[in-house]
């Protein structure tokens, strides 16, 4: 038996103690607590019937370099990190979608590079679409997109990488991360990536 | 876990030979140092060289025994800053008013604070040293960052028992003239007092959600600077208008619970009576708890999105269907009340008022169901394909905050004129402007009605940003404008009014008490429901994004799992809050069994039930 059957056994038995305490019960403070039961099962199997989704702390992501043999490997990483510790789909989407509540990142990897991209992902108020929705005052919600190598979410440089490979894996782009790029732990890093230049010129070419 | 195994498999051969001699005291002795055991075998794991950072104990597990106590801790914490609000309350109208019942009344409740107070802080005593005893390096780092604030805290605690003292041991000795207006300050001080207890605390809690940078600079500095954080505030008014909501169903409980057992007629008009002033004072509060909640979370948006749509969109989604599940019922149960008293305490009103009170149960479960209505859904990759994206394309529709503040404003307006209604039954209006006062208000009803749902459609239609600055604030202040108008208006107009039926109290049936009883529980629910919410937006942070939780416990339980938690920190409250009650009122049926009754009942109805005061004041 599962653990969630367990539990709605538990609540059903508690409703049905309720039950039998007002068939039964004469007394008025008992049949209250009998009614009570009854609300409180109610609520657990309510609470029970929808999907039970536990938060797990983030697992520290271990790259296993020697498994990666090709772009691809990495892109699949990224896959991973897209849906899980990185939270990105939380807010983006891949392909239109008028509820979403930030950028639709379908074809991104084409667009932008992946200088472009890193810079986005770890400081993301270097450039801001000006056109993107800010109807209003702008600027007054200035910090929507974290810095996703901080805390709380934290990607490490090869989880970054990762999920820009993936966006590009998904643009159809070729990948151009590559194996070499990839920290190894206890070797010294490889070069770092190089930020986009910071000029008006690159927003209009980016986008 | 083997570790726990191997402790088993310990204490079972200890426990042998204590069994063959009845010894079953040094049986239970042995129990009690195993219990300890754990801790000390866990203190030691640690880490290798620095100092402990987590204990645990067997079977229930650390992390759940804080919340229990915690949760307890603060549903007592709530009823004890609660009932002060409402007990003031009463006795200020008792007071300006002329109307002595509600001083009783204010008494009655006062009364229980005694020992409510000594339950609180004893479990405010045992939270305590579970903190310090199981998340040592985090009471450590919190007490780095307040503890100039402890010292206030305990300032504070002193200055309200004291003032608590006078205030419940004078209540006879300060009845009259300046006496009395002395008392009615105390009253103020206790919740004075009471409101810095609640809101010292409160920085503690939501400098673990939002924390601020402390830059270096003194104690008092870097205390003060944590204490502003953005949600602290968000949190402080939430909480105070929470409290009074929990004082007031709690007072209606007990009153629908003693309804059910009294015999005498004088008993159950008392009864019925307390149950609808608790009733009207946690509608009172409930009417402004939303907006409350609405700021808290645009707050906590605005702090990190993030964290927002770990609440709203993430793994914490559906908890928010509860939410609105609970919160409907709290509604559906407190107009139903009001339905019910304007059945069967005005003869004849109920043919008049039947359709319409049709019409609001309707409308209410129309609501209920669009605000019950999942938005983001979490889902699969193959899920949200069939889906055609994260969002289901119709539920997606009304599972949006345009929507749902739209219903939610809409169910407040419904359980406000559902007052109204029951407060102008069995009257006849006599001013020479009733039917253009009437006109008026109904004007003002249907407009501003209208205008809220405009706004809702209509923020379907602009960027995030507008709607949640001007049209859901627009959508609350036309709310707000609806309730300051209509209620003078009304009152005016009763003012004049004939009465056509008088109201029967002690009439109702016995479902009354239960609808009472269930409002309590539903409040309660919500409390350690949110408290759930509350910890879990932290997800694996013990001050977000600062220190993070290396425990076993890091992760949040799913909801299932943590409701049967809840529910057993309801059932608990309730039972304590029973106790409390009936140790409080133990005297009181010695008085009367020993023929000393309870002299003035009420008799007449009170002013804000429709009643024409000035013939009803004793």
């Amino acid at each position: 038996m599962s653990e969630v059957a367990q539990l709605q056994l538990i609540a059903l038995s508690i409703v049905g103690i309720g039950i039998l305490i007002l068939l039964f019960i004469k007394a008025v403070f008992l049949r209250v607590t009998g009614f009570v039961a009854i609300v409180l099962g109610l609520f657990s199997l309510m609470s029970l019937a929808v999907p039970q989704l536990a938060s797990l702390p983030p697992a520290e992501e271990k790259i296993d370099i020697a498994s990666i043999k090709t772009p691809t490997d990495i892109a699949s990483i990224g896959q991973t990190v897209f849906f899980s510790k990185g939270q990105c789909a939380l807010c983006h989407s891949i392909g239109p979608s008028e509820s979403a509540r930030c950028p639709d990142l379908k074809g991104i990897g084409a667009k932008l590079s992946k200088d472009f991209l890193y810079e986005s992902l770890t400081d993301p108020q270097a450039f801001v679409y000006q056109d993107y929705r800010h109807g209003g005052v702008p600027k007054e919600y200035p910090a929507t997109m974290p810095a996703i190598d901080k805390d709380p979410i934290g990607l490490s440089k090869n989880e970054i990488l990762a999920v820009i490979a993936f966006l590009q894996q998904m643009s159809g782009e070729p990948i151009s991360v590559s194996t070499s790029e990839l920290e190894i732990p206890g070797q010294p890093s490889p070069a770092p990536v190089k930020a986009a230049e910071s000029s008006p010129l690159a927003i209009a070419q980016a986008h | 876990m083997s570790a726990k195994r191997q402790e088993i498999k310990t204490i079972q051969p200890a426990l042998q030979p204590v069994k063959g001699h009845g010894g079953w005291v040094a049986s239970l002795l042995l129990a009690a140092v195993w219990l300890v055991l754990p801790s000390i075998g866990i203190a030691a794991e640690g880490t290798a060289t620095g100092p402990t950072e987590y204990r645990d104990i067997p079977y229930i597990g650390s992390r759940n025994l804080v919340w229990i106590v915690a949760q307890l801790h603060l549903l007592l914490a709530g009823f004890v800053l609660g009932v002060p609000i409402f007990a003031w309350l009463c006795e200020v109208i008792a007071w300006r008013g002329g109307e002595k019942r509600y001083d009783k009344l204010a008494k009655e409740f006062t009364k229980l604070l005694t020992s409510a107070y000594a339950t609180t802080a004893l479990f405010g005593g045992i939270l305590l040293f579970l903190l310090v005893a199981f998340y040592p390096k985090l009471m450590n780092y919190l007490t780095d960052v307040f503890f100039p604030s402890f010292l206030l805290y305990c300032m504070l605690f002193l200055l309200e028992t004291a003032t608590l003292y006078l205030y419940w041991y004078g209540w006879d000795a300060m009845q009259d003239g300046r006496k009395k207006t002395l008392h009615v300050f105390l009253g103020f001080l206790l919740n004075f007092f009471a409101l810095f207890i609640m809101i010292v605390p409160n920085a503690w809690a939501t400098f673990q959600s939002s924390p601020v940078v402390l830059s270096e600079g003194t104690a008092l500095e870097r205390a003060w600077a944590a204490t502003w954080n953005p949600t602290w505030w968000p949190i402080n008014i939430h909480r105070l208008i929470a409290n009074v909501v929990l004082g007031g169903y709690i007072c209606g409980a007990y009153a629908g619970v003693r309804y059910l057992s009294v015999k005498s007629k004088e008993d159950r008009e008392h009864y019925d009576w307390m149950g609808y002033v608790g009733n009207f004072i946690g509608v009172f509060g409930l009417l402004a708890l939303p907006f409350a909640g609405y700021w808290l979370m645009r707050e906590i948006y605005q702090y990190n999105q993030q964290m927002g749509i770990t609440l709203m969109g993430g793994f914490l989604s559906w908890l928010f269907i509860i939410q609105a599940m609970l919160i409907g019922v709290l509604f559906l149960g407190s107009n139903y009340y009001f339905w019910l008293g304007i059945t069967y305490r005005i003869p004849g009103s109920e043919a008049k008022y039947r359709r319409a009170m049709l019409m609001m149960l309707v409308s209410l479960l129309l609501c209920l169901a669009v605000w019950m209505t999942p938005h983001s859904l979490v889902a699969s990759i193959e899920e949200a394909q069939k889906m055609g994206g994260a969002h289901h394309p119709l539920l997606g529709v009304l599972g949006v905050m345009s929507a749902k503040m739209t219903v939610s404003n809409l169910m407040i307006l419904i359980t406000f004129m559902s007052f109204v209604m029951y407060w102008r039954a069995g009257k006849q209006d006599t001013a020479g402007w009733a039917k253009f006062g009437k006109a008026v208000m109904g004007a003002v009803l249907v407009v501003a009605s209208l205008a809220v749902i405009v706004l809702g459609v209509w923020g379907y239609f602009v960027p995030a940003i507008v709607r949640i600055n001007y049209f859901s604030t627009s959508q609350v202040a036309i709310v707000g404008f609806v309730i300051l108008t209509i209620t003078p208006l009304t009152a005016l107009l009763l003012k004049s009014a004939k009465t056509t039926t008088e109201m029967v109290w002690g009439s109702m049936p016995p479902r009354a008490g239960y609808a009472l009883v269930l409002n309590a529980v539903m409040v309660i629910l919500l409390m350690t429901l949110m408290g759930y919410a509350r910890s879990s937006s932290r997800v694996h942070w013990h001050v977000y994004g600062v220190m993070r939780d290396t425990s076993p416990y890091a992760y949040s339980p799913a909801l299932g799992s943590a409701s049967l938690i809840m529910a057993f920190c309801t059932f608990f409250f309730c039972i304590l809050v029973a106790f409390i009650f009936w140790v409080a009122t133990m005297g009181d049926k010695y008085k009367t069994t020993s023929g000393t009754g309870k002299g003035d009942l009420p008799q007449g109805i009170p002013a804000m039930a429709g009643g024409a005061p000035g013939k009803q004041r004793q």
